[in-house]
C-alpha cells in the first residue's frame, strides 16, 4: 500500500466529491449535522487495516521515571550473593552511564530489599510490594528484556512514546488516530490523563502525546482531574445548554449559506465539528461523572479511585473511557525516579498502582473487553543493580539504567502466563531475547492489526514509521 | 444522461492521465527524465540502488547516469530507445517473482501507469536530466496564451498557460472588500478598518489596489507577520526544551526579524546575519543578534546527560534547519548513513556539520536563561537610561572631588582623638580553652551554662572537662575543629594599669557570647563563618586583673573566632600617628588624610550616594537582556564523521573540513572555512535551490500551499513544481532584484492569479480539487495566532505594541505544572495590557505550549516547521466559543456595536459584519442574528445573574452605562460571529 500523502486533504475531497455527486445543493442543514454522515472525527488513514485484528482499544500505563525492574519484576536468588559487591567490569563492560553516577568510586550492587515469589504458571518472580499485579501473573506476559539507547529521561521518555529520541515525532496514541480513527462520535479517539506520585518527579512534555509532523486533530486530549475535564469544555459562566444551542444554529445557518456559495467542503467539515464539539460539551462530563459506579467498582480499584487526580481514579476513567469507544487511553503516573531512598519510596509509587492496575486488568476481564483490550504496563527505562550514593543497611539509590528492564503486556492478542527474555544476575545485561522498545511498539502495531512497515507517512522525503527507520522486528513469541 | 456521465468520466480519466504525465514537460508527449522517471527511480529503486553506498545492492546506482546509461550491452541497465532489452524494463515487468523489482518484500509495487512511463522514456531515447532543483534556474521565455486580456503581469501568463492546458477558465476577480481583508491577513495578519474597507471600496483611482499594497508593506505589521512565519521555521521559543525547560531570553532576535522585515533588508543580507553575523568583520551587536537564529534549538540541563550528546545534538539540529529552510534538503537523512535517496553522502553531511561544530557552546547549558556565547542587548531607552545612571555616578564623585574637609574640623578630630587613643594598653594573659560540651542542639547550647559563665576557676573540672592552654594570635580568624551543636569557651585575663575603657572585637563561627569580669556584655545567636570585626563592644576595664570569656557555639561544620582589642575605632597606623608625643607635619598630613577618606561626615555621606548610583547602575546593566549569539572557539575543535551518527562513535581516521555537497555548486576556491563562507555560498545570486526554495514559502504562505508542495523538501523525493517555468521566473526576479522580498511579494499580490475570487462553482473544483492550477483563489482557516488577534482587533482591545519581551495572556490553570519537573512551575498571568498583545509574542514554553494555539496547529517549535499542517477540529469549536480570551472579546465587541454601531439593531448588526467581515451583514444574517438576539435578550431579561456573569468574564471592565441585558445578548451575537465560518477564514 502506497501511504496517503496528506490524507486528510484527500478523505475531505473524495468526501466531498461523492456528497457532489449526488447533488450537494439538496443536501439540508440536518443530514450535514448528523454524525454518520459526516464524521469528520472517526475515519483513518487506514481504509482496511493489513492483518486481522486481535484488538481494538489500548490503554498505556506509563510510570514516568524509570520504575526499577529489580525491585518490582527482575528478581533472581543469585542476587542475594552480589549484595554489596563492586558491580564486576565485566558486566559493566565499559557501558556509559549517566553524568549522575559516573564520577562515583564504588558500585556496590545492591539486592532488592523485598521478599519476592513466583506466581503463575510462568513462574514470574514479583516483588511482595505488587501483591495485587502479581495475583494477574496468569493474564500477562512479562517482559524482562526490553531495553532502550537513552540513559536520560528526557529522550529515553521521548524515545519509547515516540519511536526516537529525535523531537518532531508523533506519539504512538497520535500515529494510531492517524491509522485507524476513532469509533466515537463524540469523545477523542486518543485520551492522556496525568496523575502525580509521592515525591518528586520528572518533568512531561506535550510531545509525548503531541502529533509531531501529523495534523494536530491527532494529539492526545488531555482529561484533567480538577476544573473542566477538558480544556475549554465549559460554556462561559451565563451561557447555558440552551443559548450554546441557540448560538450554534445561527452559525451553522450562516455557514450553510458560505458553503452554497463558495461550495468549499471544509465549511461542511467545520459544522459537523463545532456539533462535535456541542456533543462533547454533553458527553465528557457524563464520562467523567463516576456516580453511576457502583460501589464493588470502587472496592475494587482501592480507596483512591474516589479521588479525582490519583491514579486510581484514572483507572476508572480510563475504563469507562474504554468502554466509550475510545480506542487509545494513556495514563502518566509520575516519581518514578528512585536516586535516592529507593526501598522507600518504590514501596510508596507502587502502593499508588498496584491495586487499580489489576483491578482494571480484572474489570476489563469481567466485561469481555480484555480480548481486544491491550493494556501496556511500563516506564521509559529500569534502574541500576549498583546503588547511587551510599549503600546502607536498609537504604540505598539506584541509577538509570536502559540496557534492560521490564514491562509486562495483557489482552487482545497477548499471550496469558507468559515471561519472555532474560537478563544477567546482575539485570545489567540481557542474556536472552532482547526487546528493543521499538520491537515493543511495532508488537503492539500487529495486535491491532497493522504492519509498522507498511503504516507509513511522508514527510521530508522519507516514509516515516512509528517503530523508526533503523528496522524493528515484531515480537512473536509473545502474542497469543 | 448516462452519455453523460461516461464522457464526464472518460474526461476526468484524460485529465488525470495528462497531469501525470506533463506536469512539467515542455512538450505533452515527451517523458521527462527529470520531472517523470526520477521519482519513480527515487520511490522504489534508489533506496537500494542509490547514493547510500554501505547498503548499496548489486552495486548498481540508478541515481547516477553513467550507473543507468553506461557499461556494455550485456549489462546495461537502460537501452536508449529498446525497452524490451533494458535490464531497468525486463526487471519491472518480469512475471519471475525472484527476479521482480521493486523485490515483493520490500512492500512496494510500481503501478501500471509507472511501468508505463518509465517505458515510453527509453523509447524515446532514455534522455539524461540532472534534478530539476539543483540546476540554476533561468528567466524562463513567457509561454503563449490565449486569452491577452486576463494577465495583469507574468505570474498570470505563466499560471494562465497552465489552466489552457488544463481546459480551465480563470475565475473573476474578487469583489473589493474580500480583496482587502485577505490582503491585510496576508501582508499584516490583521483585519482591516472599517474606515480602510471603505476607503479602499470608494477610491476610484486605476492603482487603488497598488496603493493599498503599499501602504500595507509599510505598516510595521508586516514585519510582525513575517517573522511570525520565520518563528517556526527558527523554532523559536522562550523556554530550552529539554528536561527543565527552563526560560530563556532570545526575544532581542525576534525584535532584529521584526525590525529587518520591515526595513526591507535584503535577503542575502538577512540570511548572512543570521547564519553568520558574528563572523562579519567588525561585527555589530545587530549582527552577533541575528546569528542567534542557530542558538533558539533546544538545550538540556538534565543531571545525567553527557554533555557531548548534546553538543554534537545542537549541531546536528543546526544542519537540519539550515538544510531545510534555505535549501528544501533533507541533510539530517545523511547523519547515521549515505542519503537514500539524495547525493550526499554521510561524508559530505558532516563537511556541512563541521562548519557548526566550532561553535563554543557546551553541552551542558543551563535551566535559567542564557548560555554563552551571549551578548548584552540595551535597546535604545535601555542604552539611555544606563548611560544616565553612570552620567550620575561620575557626576556624584565630580562633586566629591570639588569639596574638602575645613581645617578646622580636622584639627578637633585630631586634638579629640589623642584624647581618646592614649589608653594605657592592658597586658593581656594567655588563652584557656574548655570544652567542648555538646547540646541537643545550638539553642540549647546558646543558653545553658555549662559552669564557668558565673565565675572561671582554672582549677576546676566540668563535666569532666578541663581547661587548656591554648595559644591564639590576637587579630587573626582561627577556624577551630569543634562538634556539631557544642557550646566552647575560651578565657584570658587583661591586667589594666587603670579604670579605662577599650574598645574590642570579635568574630565568631558561630553564636557568640562574651563575659567581662563574669557579666554578660555581648551575645548574639547566629550561624555564620568566622571573620573578623563581625562583633564589636567597649570592655569597662577596672584596674588590676580583668576576666574575659567568650563562648563559642558551633551548629554545625567548623568552629572558630576573633579577637582583637582596640580593633574598631582606628587602623594601627594611625592610632600610632595619634600617639605620637609631638605631631609632626607628616604626622598630620597622614592624620588628615585618614579623616578625609573615612571620617569626615560629608564626604561619608557622598560616598553613600556613590554607592547608590553605582548599584543601581550596576543592577541595571544586570537587568539588560542578553541573546544567545553564535561564536567560533578560539581553537576550533575538529570534526569527524560519527559513525552510525553516534557522537561517541567518530572514526578518527579522516579528519573532516568545512565544505559544501558535490552535487552542488562549490565553494569559491579562496572562501575560508568558516560559516561565513557557508552563508554567502547559500546567497549566491546562481545557488540553485535558495532563491526557489524561498519564494515558494512566500507562495505558499499566501496560497496555502507551495509551486512545490512540499515546501521543505527540494530533493529527489519532494514534490515537482507544479508550474516549473513559473517558480523559476520568480527566483530568478528575486535574486536578481537584490533579494528585494517586498518587491517579490508585490509582484505576486499585484497578479491576476492572486485577485482572483476563492468563491466556485462545482464543477471546476471537480477539475482541479486541489487547485494545483490555481484557477481561484484559495479559501483556507487562518492560523491559530490570526484568529485571536483578529478577534481582539475586531473588540478593539488588541494591544498594538511592537516587540519586546513575550507576554503571559489568559491560560487555562495547571498547565505548567502539571508537566513541569517536580510540579513546581507556576504560569504567572500577566496583568492588563500584556493580555491583549498580539499572538506572536505569546510566551512560548516549548514543552507546554499555549493549548488554545496549539489546537490551531501551532506547532511547538522544538524543531523547525517551515509549513504547518491545517485541521479543523472540535477543540479549535471549543477555544473560539468559550476560551475567556475570546469570550472576553465578544463581550468587549458587543460593547463596541452598542456604543458605535448605530441606533437600530439593522445598522448595529452591520456595523459589527463591517469589522469582523469587512462587509455589511445581508438579509439572511440580518434574519438570523436578530433572531438569536431576541431570543437571548429575553432570557437576560428574565435572568440578570446571568447577564452580569457573562459580562464579568475576563478582565476589562464592562461599561456600566449599556443596558444589560442588551449588552448581554449582544455578546451572544458577537461570540457567534466571531465563531462564523467567513470569520475564521481567509475567503
Amino acid at each position: 500500500m502506497i501511504p496517503l500523502l496528506n490524507s486528510d486533504h484527500l478523505l475531505d475531497r473524495r468526501k466531498f466529491l461523492n456528497i457532489g455527486a449526488r447533488g450537494m445543493g439538496a443536501l439540508g442543514l440536518a443530514s450535514l449535522t448528523q454524525p454518520e454522515m459526516l464524521n469528520a472525527a472517526s475515519r483513518g488513514s487506514l481504509t482496511e487495516t493489513h492483518f486481522k485484528p486481535k484488538a481494538k482499544r489500548v490503554i498505556y500505563l506509563f510510570f514516568s521515571g524509570g520504575p526499577s525492574h529489580i525491585d518490582m519484576y527482575d528478581y533472581k536468588p543469585a542476587m542475594k550473593k552480589i549484595h554489596g559487591i563492586e558491580l564486576p567490569d565485566s558486566i559493566r563492560n565499559g557501558q556509559r552511564i549517566t553524568g549522575m553516577t559516573s564520577g562515583q568510586k564504588s558500585f556496590p550492587c545492591v539486592a532488592p530489599m523485598f521478599e519476592f515469589k513466583q506466581h503463575g504458571q510462568s513462574g514470574g518472580y514479583y516483588s511482595e510490594i505488587l501483591p495485587n499485579i502479581a495475583s494477574i501473573a496468569d493474564e500477562m506476559t512479562l517482559i524482562r528484556s526490553v531495553n532502550t539507547e537513552a540513559i536520560n529521561h528526557d529522550p529515553a521518555i521521548t524515545y519509547i512514546n515516540t519511536g526516537t529520541q529525535q523531537l518532531g515525532h508523533p506519539s504512538m496514541g497520535a500515529w494510531l488516530n492517524y491509522g485507524l480513527g476513532s469509533p466515537s462520535d463524540n469523545l477523542p479517539g486518543y485520551i492522556v490523563m496525568i496523575s502525580k506520585g509521592r515525591g518528586g518527579s520528572q518533568a512531561l512534555y506535550s510531545r509525548l502525546w503531541g502529533s509531531g509532523f501529523l495534523p494536530s486533530k491527532h494529539q492526545g486530549v488531555k482529561f484533567r482531574s480538577s476544573g473542566e475535564p477538558v480544556l475549554y469544555l465549559n460554556n462561559p459562566p451565563g451561557i447555558n445548554r440552551d443559548s450554546r444551542r441557540a448560538i450554534l444554529d445561527s452559525i451553522n445557518t450562516i455557514n450553510l449559506d458560505k458553503f452554497k456559495q463558495t461550495q468549499d467542503s471544509e465549511i461542511q467539515t467545520r459544522i459537523a465539528q463545532y456539533e462535535m464539539a456541542f456533543r462533547m460539551q454533553a458527553s465528557v462530563p457524563d464520562l467523567t461523572d463516576l456516580k453511576s459506579e457502583p460501589d464493588h467498582v470502587f472496592d475494587l480499584y482501592g480507596k483512591e479511585s474516589k479521588t479525582p487526580g490519583k491514579f486510581a481514579y484514572n483507572c476508572v476513567l480510563a475504563r469507562r473511557m474504554l468502554e466509550s469507544g475510545v480506542p487509545f487511553v494513556q495514563l502518566f503516573h509520575r516519581g518514578w525516579d528512585q536516586h535516592g531512598n529507593c526501598p522507600r519510596d518504590i514501596r510508596r509509587q507502587c502502593e499508588d498502582v498496584d491495586q487499580p492496575v489489576a483491578a482494571l486488568v480484572r474489570d476489563l476481564k469481567q466485561r469481555g473487553m480484555l480480548d481486544d483490550t491491550i493494556v501496556i504496563c511500563g516506564g521509559e527505562f529500569g534502574r541500576t543493580i549498583y546503588s547511587q550514593g551510599k549503600l546502607t543497611k536498609d537504604n540505598h539509590g539506584r541509577d538509570h539504567h536502559g540496557r534492560c528492564f521490564t514491562m509486562w503486556m495483557a489482552g487482545g492478542g497477548i499471550r496469558k502466563g507468559h515471561v519472555h527474555g532474560e537478563t544477567d544476575d546482575f539485570s545489567y545485561n540481557i542474556v536472552r531475547d532482547p526487546v528493543h522498545i521499538n520491537d515493543l511498539n511495532a508488537t503492539v502495531l500487529q495486535c491491532l492489526g497493522i504492519d509498522h512497515e507498511r503504516f507509513t507517512y511522508r514527510y521530508q522525503g522519507l516514509d516515516q514509521r512509528l517503530t523508526g527507520v533503523q528496522g524493528a522486528n515484531v515480537v512473536n513469541q509473545i502474542l497469543a | 444522461m448516462r452519455f453523460f456521465i461516461l464522457n464526464f468520466k472518460f474526461l476526468l480519466a484524460w485529465v488525470f492521465f495528462v497531469t501525470a504525465l506533463e506536469v512539467l514537460a515542455d512538450e505533452p508527449n515527451e517523458v521527462s527524465f527529470s520531472l517523470d522517471v526520477r521519482p519513480i527511480l527515487s520511490n522504489y529503486c534508489v533506496h537500494c540502488h542509490g547514493p547510500d553506498e554501505e547498503h548499496r545492492k548489486a552495486d548498481l546506482q540508478l541515481h547516477t547516469q553513467d550507473g543507468l546509461l553506461s557499461g556494455d550491452i550485456a549489462s546495461r541497465i537502460v537501452v536508449p530507445g529498446k525497452p524490451e532489452e533494458s535490464l531497468l524494463f525486463q526487471r519491472i515487468t518480469t512475471h519471475d517473482k525472484d527476479e521482480l523489482m521493486p523485490p515483493p518484500e520490500s512492500k512496494k509495487e510500481m503501478s501500471q501507469e509507472e511501468i508505463a512511463l518509465i517505458k515510453r522514456w527509453i523509447s524515446q531515447g532514455a534522455k539524461w536530466e540532472d534534478h530539476w532543483a539543483f540546476v540554476t534556474p533561468k528567466t524562463p521565455q513567457l509561454p503563449e496564451v490565449r486569452r491577452s486580456d486576463w494577465p495583469k503581469n507574468s505570474i498570470d501568463i505563466f499560471t494562465l498557460a497552465k489552466m489552457e492546458q488544463q481546459g480551465l477558465e480563470p475565475s473573476r476577480e474578487a469583489d473589493r472588500r474580500t480583496l482587502i481583508r485577505r490582503v491585510c491577513f496576508d501582508l499584516t495578519g490583521l483585519p482591516p478598518s472599517p474606515r480602510e474597507v471603505e476607503r479602499f471600496v470608494n477610491d476610484s483611482e486605476p492603482n487603488a489596489y497598488e496603493k493599498l499594497i503599499d501602504s500595507l508593506l509599510a505598516s510595521e505589521r508586516y514585519g510582525e507577520r513575517m517573522t511570525l512565519a520565520w518563528m517556526d521555521a527558527a523554532r523559536y521559543g522562550d523556554s530550552s526544551v529539554f528536561h527543565d525547560d527552563g526560560v530563556r531570553f532570545m526575544w532581542p532576535w525576534r525584535d532584529w526579524t521584526i525590525k529587518s522585515y520591515n526595513d526591507n533588508k535584503r535577503f542575502d543580507k538577512f540570511t548572512i546575519e543570521q547564519l553568520a553575523g558574528d563572523q562579519i568583520e567588525n561585527a555589530s551587536i545587530e549582527q552577533k543578534v541575528a546569528s542567534g537564529f542557530n542558538r533558539n534549538h533546544g538545550t538540556t540541563d538534565e543531571g545525567g546527560a553527557i554533555d557531548e550528546e548534546y553538543r554534537v545534538e545542537y549541531n546536528v539540529d543546526r544542519v537540519k534547519t539550515t538544510s531545510n529552510v534555505w535549501l528544501g534538503l533533507t541533510m539530517e537523512c545523511a547523519q547515521c548513513h549515505d542519503h537514500k535517496y539524495d547525493p550526499i553522502s554521510q561524508k559530505e553531511y558532516y563537511q556541512f556539520y563541521a562548519y557548526f561544530n566550532k561553535n563554543s557552546d557546551k553541552g551542558m547549558q543551563t535551566r535559567n536563561g542564557n548560555s554563552a556565547p551571549l551578548i548584552k542587548v540595551p535597546n535604545m531607552m535601555q542604552s539611555k537610561e544606563l548611560q544616565n545612571l553612570r552620567n550620575n555616578v561620575k557626576r556624584l564623585k565630580l562633586e566629591k572631588s570639588k569639596k574638602q574637609p575645613s581645617l578646622k574640623e580636622m584639627d578637633e578630630w585630631i586634638a579629640d582623638n589623642r584624647a581618646s587613643e592614649l589608653p594605657e594598653p592592658p597586658e593581656l594573659g594567655g588563652w584557656y580553652f574548655l570544652g567542648s560540651f555538646t547540646a541537643k542542639d545550638s539553642n540549647e547550647a546558646f543558653k545553658k551554662d555549662y559552669g564557668p559563665e558565673k565565675v572561671v576557676d582554672l582549677d576546676k573540672e566540668y563535666a569532666g572537662k578541663k581547661w587548656e592552654s591554648r595559644k591564639y594570635e590576637d587579630g587573626k580568624v582561627h577556624t577551630i575543629e569543634l562538634p556539631e551543636k557544642s557550646a566552647s569557651y575560651f578565657y584570658r585575663t587583661l591586667n589594666s594599669p587603670s579604670n579605662q575603657k577599650v574598645n574590642a572585637s570579635f568574630g565568631s563561627d558561630d553564636a557568640i557570647k562574651v563575659f567581662l569580669n563574669n557579666k554578660q556584655s555581648l551575645a548574639n545567636n547566629v550561624s555564620r563563618a568566622p571573620a573578623a570585626d563581625q562583633e564589636k563592644g567597649v570592655l569597662n576595664l577596672v584596674k588590676g586583673e580583668n576576666h574575659l570569656l567568650i563562648k563559642i557555639i558551633n551548629n554545625g561544620g567548623q568552629g572558630g573566632f576573633y579577637f582583637k582589642l582596640g580593633g574598631s575605632s582606628l587602623p594601627e597606623l594611625v592610632i600610632n600617628n595619634l600617639r605620637q608625643d609631638i605631631l609632626k607635619a607628616d604626622h598630620v598630613t597622614k592624620l588628615q588624610e585618614y579623616y578625609k577618606k573615612s571620617v569626615w561626615p560629608l564626604g561619608k555621606e557622598l560616598d553613600a550616594k556613590i554607592k547608590v548610583a553605582e548599584k543601581s547602575a550596576g543592577d541595571f546593566d544586570k537587568s539588560i537582556v542578553s541573546v544567545m549569539t553564535m561564536g567560533d572557539l578560539a581553537k576550533p575543535r575538529k570534526t569527524y564523521v560519527l559513525n552510525r551518527g553516534h557522537y561517541a562513535s567518530p572514526n578518527k581516521d579522516e579528519e573532516i573540513f568545512p565544505n559544501v555537497p558535490a552535487a552542488l555548486p562549490g565553494l569559491p576556491k579562496e572562501a575560508p572555512k568558516k560559516r561565513l563562507s557557508l552563508a554567502k555560498w547559500i546567497m549566491d545570486d546562481d545557488h540553485p535551490l535558495t532563491s526557489r526554495v524561498t519564494v515558494n514559502r512566500y507562495w505558499a504562505n499566501l496560497f496555502g500551499s507551495g509551486l512545490v508542495s512540499t515546501v521543505a523538501d527540494f530533493g529527489t523525493r519532494g514534490a515537482l513544481p507544479s508550474h516549473p517555468r513559473l517558480l523559476d521566473y520568480l527566483s530568478r526576479d528575486f535574486a536578481d532584484s537584490g533579494w528585494n522580498v517586498k518587491r517579490i511579494l508585490k509582484q505576486i499580490l499585484m497578479s491576476a492569479t492572486y485577485r482572483q475570487t476563492s468563491a466556485s462553482k462545482l464543477d471546476k473544483i471537480e477539475k482541479d480539487p486541489e487547485n494545483i492550477y490555481l484557477s481561484r483563489a484559495p479559501r483556507f482557516r487562518l492560523q491559530g495566532e490570526f484568529i485571536r488577534d483578529n478577534a481582539l482587533s475586531v473588540s478593539g482591545i488588541l494591544n498594538n505594541k511592537l516587540g519586546g519581551p513575550s507576554v503571559k495572556p489568559y491560560q487555562p490553570p495547571r498547565i505548567w505544572n502539571e508537566v513541569a519537573l517536580n510540579g513546581g512551575l507556576f504560569y504567572k498571568r500577566d496583568e492588563g495590557q500584556k493580555l491583549y498583545r498580539r499572538s506572536m509574542y505569546t510566551y512560548w514554553k516549548r514543552s507546554a505550549p499555549m493549548p488554545s494555539m496549539v489546537a490551531f496547529d501551532a506547532p511547538t517549535r522544538e524543531k523547525c516547521v517551515i509549513q504547518r499542517p491545517r485541521t479543523n477540529t472540535p477543540m479549535q469549536a471549543l477555544v473560539t466559543m468559550n476560551d475567556v480570551q475570546f469570550v472576553e472579546a465578544a463581550r468587549v465587541f458587543a460593547q463596541r456595536i452598542l456604543n458605535q454601531g448605530g441606533e437600530d439593531f439593522d445598522s448595529q448588526i452591520d456595523y459589527a459584519f463591517l469589522l469582523a467581515t469587512s462587509r455589511p451583514a445581508d438579509d439572511l444574517r440580518k434574519r438570523t442574528f436578530r433572531n438569536l438576539y431576541d431570543s437571548q435578550l429575553k432570557e437576560f431579561r428574565g435572568d440578570k445573574k446571568r447577564a452580569e456573569d457573562l459580562l464579568k468574564f475576563g478582565e476589562v471592565k464592562r461599561d456600566m452605562s449599556v443596558d444589560l441585558a442588551k449588552h448581554a445578548a449582544w455578546t451572544t451575537v458577537a461570540s457567534a460571529i466571531l465563531n462564523l465560518d467567513e470569520v475564521l477564514t481567509k475567503e
